[in-house]
This record gives structure tokens, C-alpha cells and sequence, in this order.
């Protein structure tokens, strides 16, 4: 075995380096095809489209960076009101999500009960399903009970996607957590609630972080429930109202863009600062 | 959890149910209530309630029972296949090129090349961008008039006149697939990336001083810990693309000519804008059906359930 390596037909050595270009190729390739159109988008939101478009052809070194974007979309845009609707639903969904997720995260793994098995098997069936399947059910329960057009039917229908996956993965963290700590709580007299509160909760704390950002990804990101349970322009999302910005003359490409940017904020914060729960999230499946 | 500690457990549990003097059995309420009412009410009864409308023949108006009429009259249709051929198509390419794509990338980064953070970081973007930023910024990249792509293409004179990807008919599908892959090769990318972090250093360190090559060390180790991350990739990705209503929704609304009209796509058609809620409702009885039998085999073959029951 120890000769194979110097016996092929290229040497060890250059065999290596090839390798190391190979790997430095496939990293470079494909930062430039997650850049350009993140790089495109940034350049066209914060340039007028008279400098973007100067001369007939696309203008992407941006040397006049000016505001003009998003002024147009503050002035004669509902952008604001669109953006208010997103963020109530948004971190209705994420509390709503997160306290459910906690709750059952914490029970399911403390508390033993037969069919333990099926509830898992409930719980990965509900996280596989599929958004547009269910949005058509719940409108039409909605839709019976005069709840359309509501930040509270939005907001259940979001936490209907994201909750089963923050099930999931708080069971999973529990699961981590050794029960030593609760008995050593008990032994000394607290009562259960008390442990929840002052040992439990605190130990999970990176666990339902880590839950709350993929609640929060979901509902921010989400299009197909905003669009099935809001019919009225001022229930609009952010992303159904933007949606529909390129069918209308007044609005082109540089507002466009702009109110991507602003809608691209949230997600860029989380990878900035909050990355390392993204990341264990990833470890037990991750959403969407 | 091992059996001792279960028991041990139980043993607490059921001393304290005996004296509930600090709450347990509130506790126990304050575990499950809110998940089992938040199941009831946005999974149990609404998919029940359109299981049962989709027996009736437009059952907003005037309900009519017809059974399975309206399953019949779906599955009888030439047009529901070719439908259901495009919903495998796409789950197909995007979730093929998205494994291969992720795979490649942590692969990389696992060497621990330089910038390997920095890229990891930039990676979270098509993840967390919302949809509709991912679909602007592909409709701009491919638009016939302005789109860089085009201008790159003519100017190199691969093409000589510009294309308009997403309404072409040979174009359609493949300009949706790049736009989807693009979104979701970070899924992959993340959760391999995970898996390969996972992977005992000393074990690749036993190989090389074996004089294994990189060749052997992927497959005799690294391949073998990811086998399972792989086909749970292929599996819930390829369920969760061949549902993806949004990103073909906004950037082709399913044509040309229904060249991207998958099922997700039709659902929303017959009930929005067809508004014929009995086939609306029977179509998305057949993909829960279609769903459901992909999830038993599943549980099956891999027993997610074992990892925390």
C-alpha cells in the first residue's frame, strides 16, 4: 500500500497540487455564481436607472450611488404598509412557533407515553408536506369562518409550516440536555414549574434560538400562504405587495431592486450575527 | 435516552402525580395542549373539511355530491400527466443538480481552504433570501431587452439575438431549474457540510498513514458518513421541490404554453383562478395521497422516528 501512491502515472506531488487547484477552482466558481446576481441586485437598487441604464446597456460599476430608489418606492409605493403586515405576522408566527415547539420539544422528551413513535412519524409527515396542499384547505376553512384577509389566519397559517419543524428539532435538543440537572433541582426541593423556568429554559436557550430563526426565515420568506389568504391590497406582505410591482408602469427595475434590498436586511443580519444556530439547525434537517 | 434513565424518570414522574402537589399534570397540560389544538386546528380539520369537499361537484355554490367524480375526471384528463410529468422533471434536475452542487462545495470547504468562512457565510444568502428576491434577480439576469446574460452572450457571439429565457418553450423549464437550484444547492451545501464536520479527523489521519489515497479515504470514509444525509437530501428535497408552488409561480406563472405547469402550479389554477374548489380540492387530495405514500416508505426504509423515540 505505502508505494501505490508514487506508481501512477503522474507524480504524488503534482497529483496534489492538481487536486488543490481543483478545489480552489470549484470554490471560485461557485462564489461567482451566488455573487453576481446578489451583486447585481445591490448595484441596480442603490444607482438611478438613468445611470443603470446609461448609454443602452446595463451600467454595473457603480459610480453615482444615490437614494432615488427608494424614495420613489417610499413615495408612491404602499412599501411601508406592506412591510408592517410582514413583520406583524412575521414575529406572530415566530412567538407562536417557538413557544409551541418548546413546549412539546420538552414534553415529548420528559414525559414517556406509548405512541411516542407515531407522534415523531405525525410530526415528520406534517414537516415534509407541502404549503400549497395545505393552503388550499385552509382557505377554505377561512374562508367559511370570515377569517380571509386577517393577520391572525396569516399567522396560524405560517406557524402551520414552521411549527413542525421547530417541533422537531427542540426534540431533538432536548434530547442533549441531561436530565441530571432538573433531578439535581428537584433533590434540593424546586417544584417542576420552578426547574422549567430557572433550568430548563435557560439551557435550551440556544436550542429555541436556533428554532425561532427558521420560524422567522419562513414566514418572511413566505409567498404562496400571503398570496392564497390575503386578497385585499392593504393585507399585502411584503412579498405579495413587491410581487406585483413590475406589472405596473409607474415602477421599473431600480425600485425593484431597491425594495429587494430592503427585504434582503433581515436574512443578511442572520448571517451575520446569528450563523452558528443556522448551522445547528442544519444538523437535525434544517426547512424548505 | 437510555431504559434507566426512562425509568428513572417515570419513577419521578409518577411520585410526583401522586402528591401533583407543584403541578406536574398542569405541566404535563402546558406540554401538549397547544400542540395538539394548533394540530387540530390548522392540519386535522381543515385537510378533512377539503377531503370531504372534493366529493362534491363546485361545492361553494350548490354542493353536490358526485364521490369520486371529480378524482375520476382529473385522472382521466391527458393533461394531469403531462402535469405530473413536469412536477418529476423539475424535482428531478433541481434536486440532482443541488446534491451535486452542495456536495461539491463542502466538500471543498471541509478542506478548510482559505476563505472557506467567508464562503460559507455568502452560501446562507440563497437559503435566507426570500423567493421573490431570488426570482428578481434572475428575471433581470435573464431578461431579453436589459438581462446580462444575454448581453454576455451576444457580445461573445454565442448567440445573435437575445433570448427570452423564461417564456421560450425549450427554455422555460431549464431557466426555472437554474433559478431554483440556485435557491436551494445551500440546503444541500449545509446539511453535508454538517454531516462531513461530524467525521472523526483521526480516521482520515489512519488512512493516509496507511498510504490510502484521496480516492480511498472518500470512498472507504467519507462516502459511507454521508449515504444517509444523501438519500434524506434526495428524498425531502425531492418531495419539497416537487410541491414548490412560489418560485415557478413567480417567474413563469407555468407557461409557456404550460411548458412549467406542475401540480402545485394547477392547484392554484383551478381553485384561483378556474375557482372550481371540488377538482381544486380532489388534486390536492391526490398529492397528499401521492405524499403519504412516499412517507410510508420512508418510515420504512430509514425509521426517522428512532432518533428521538
Amino acid at each position: 500500500m505505502a508505494t501505490s501512491a508514487g506508481r501512477g502515472l503522474v507524480s504524488h506531488d503534482t497529483q496534489k497540487r492538481l487536486q488543490r487547484i481543483a478545489v480552489y477552482l470549484t470554490a471560485l466558481l461557485i462564489s461567482v455564481f451566488t455573487i453576481i446576481p446578489v451583486y447585481v441586485m445591490v448595484v441596480i437598487a442603490i444607482q438611478s436607472p438613468a445611470t443603470t441604464f446609461a448609454g443602452g446597456r446595463v451600467n454595473l460599476l457603480p459610480t453615482e450611488p444615490s437614494l432615488r430608489n427608494f424614495l420613489v418606492l417610499l413615495g408612491s409605493t404602499d412599501t411601508v404598509r406592506y412591510f408592517v403586515n410582514s413583520l406583524v405576522v412575521t414575529l406572530g408566527s415566530t412567538v407562536l412557533s417557538t413557544t409551541i415547539a418548546v413546549a412539546a420539544g420538552y414534553g415529548l422528551t420528559r414525559f414517556d407515553f406509548t405512541g411516542k413513535s407515531l407522534a415523531a412519524r405525525a410530526v415528520l409527515f406534517s414537516y415534509m408536506f407541502s404549503p400549497i396542499v395545505l393552503a388550499i384547505p385552509l382557505y377554505v376553512v377561512f374562508s367559511t369562518l370570515g377569517l380571509l384577509n386577517s393577520h391572525f389566519a396569516l399567522t396560524l397559517a405560517l406557524t402551520a409550516i414552521s411549527a413542525p419543524f421547530c417541533i422537531w428539532l427542540m426534540w431533538q435538543y432536548f434530547q442533549t440536555v441531561p436530565i441530571a440537572l432538573e433531578e439535581s433541582a428537584w433533590v434540593r426541593g424546586a417544584s417542576r414549574w420552578r426547574t422549567v423556568r430557572d433550568v430548563v429554559l435557560p439551557v435550551a436557550r440556544p436550542g429555541y434560538i436556533s428554532a425561532a430563526i427558521f420560524a422567522f426565515a419562513v414566514a418572511w420568506n413566505d409567498f404562496t400562504m400571503a398570496r392564497v389568504v390575503m386578497s385585499r391590497d392593504e393585507m399585502y406582505t411584503i412579498t405579495v405587495g413587491a410581487s406585483l410591482f413590475l406589472d405596473r408602469v409607474s415602477i421599473g427595475w431600480g425600485e425593484t431592486m431597491a425594495v429587494s434590498l430592503l427585504i434582503s436586511i433581515p436574512p443578511f443580519l442572520i448571517a451575520l450575527f446569528l450563523q452558528r444556530y443556522l448551522l445547528q439547525g442544519f444538523s437535525v434537517g434544517g426547512l424548505e | 435516552m437510555s431504559t434507566a434513565l426512562k425509568s428513572r424518570l417515570a419513577a419521578a414522574g409518577s411520585a410526583l402525580r401522586e402528591r401533583d402537589v407543584d403541578g406536574t399534570t398542569l405541566l404535563l397540560a402546558a406540554c401538549f395542549v397547544p400542540m395538539l389544538a394548533f394540530f387540530v386546528v390548522v392540519w386535522v380539520i381543515p385537510i378533512v373539511y377539503a377531503l370531504g369537499m372534493s366529493l362534491f361537484a363546485s361545492p361553494v355554490r350548490n354542493p353536490e355530491f358526485v364521490g369520486l367524480g371529480n378524482y375520476a375526471a382529473l385522472l382521466g384528463d391527458g393533461a394531469f400527466w403531462g402535469f405530473l410529468w413536469n412536477s418529476v422533471v423539475y424535482a428531478v434536475a433541481t434536486t440532482g443538480l443541488s446534491l451535486v452542487i452542495g456536495l461539491g462545495l463542502a466538500l471543498v470547504i471541509n478542506q478548510r481552504i482559505r476563505g472557506g468562512d467567508a464562503l460559507r457565510t455568502l452560501m446562507i444568502f440563497p437559503y435566507l433570501l426570500p423567493t421573490l428576491v431570488v426570482i428578481f434577480m434572475w428575471k433581470f439576469i435573464l431578461d431579453p431587452n436589459i438581462g446580462i446574460l444575454n448581453q454576455f452572450l451576444v457580445d461573445a457571439g454565442l448567440i445573435d439575438k437575445p433570448i427570452a429565457f423564461f417564456s421560450t418553450l425549450e427554455f422555460a423549464m431549464p431557466a426555472v431549474v437554474v433559478t431554483s437550484v440556485w435557491k436551494f444547492a445551500s440546503f444541500a451545501f449545509f446539511i453535508l457540510l454538517a454531516r462531513l464536520q461530524a467525521i472523526d479527523p483521526d480516521l482520515y489521519e489512519r488512512a493516509r498513514v496507511e498510504g490510502a489515497t484521496t480516492w480511498q479515504a472518500f470512498r472507504d470514509i467519507t462516502f459511507p458518513h454521508l449515504r444517509g444525509a444523501i438519500l434524506i437530501i434526495l428524498l425531502v428535497r425531492g418531495i419539497w421541490m416537487f410541491n414548490k408552488f412560489d418560485i415557478i409561480y413567480l417567474s413563469t406563472r407555468g407557461g409557456p404554453l404550460q411548458q412549467t405547469t406542475t401540480l402545485p402550479i394547477r392547484v392554484y389554477q383551478l381553485a384561483f383562478s378556474e375557482v372550481n374548489f371540488g377538482m381544486a380540492t380532489a388534486l390536492a387530495g391526490v398529492m397528499f395521497f401521492l405524499l403519504a405514500g412516499v412517507a410510508v416508505v420512508y418510515f420504512r426504509a430509514f425509521a426517522p422516528e428512532k432518533e428521538v423515540a
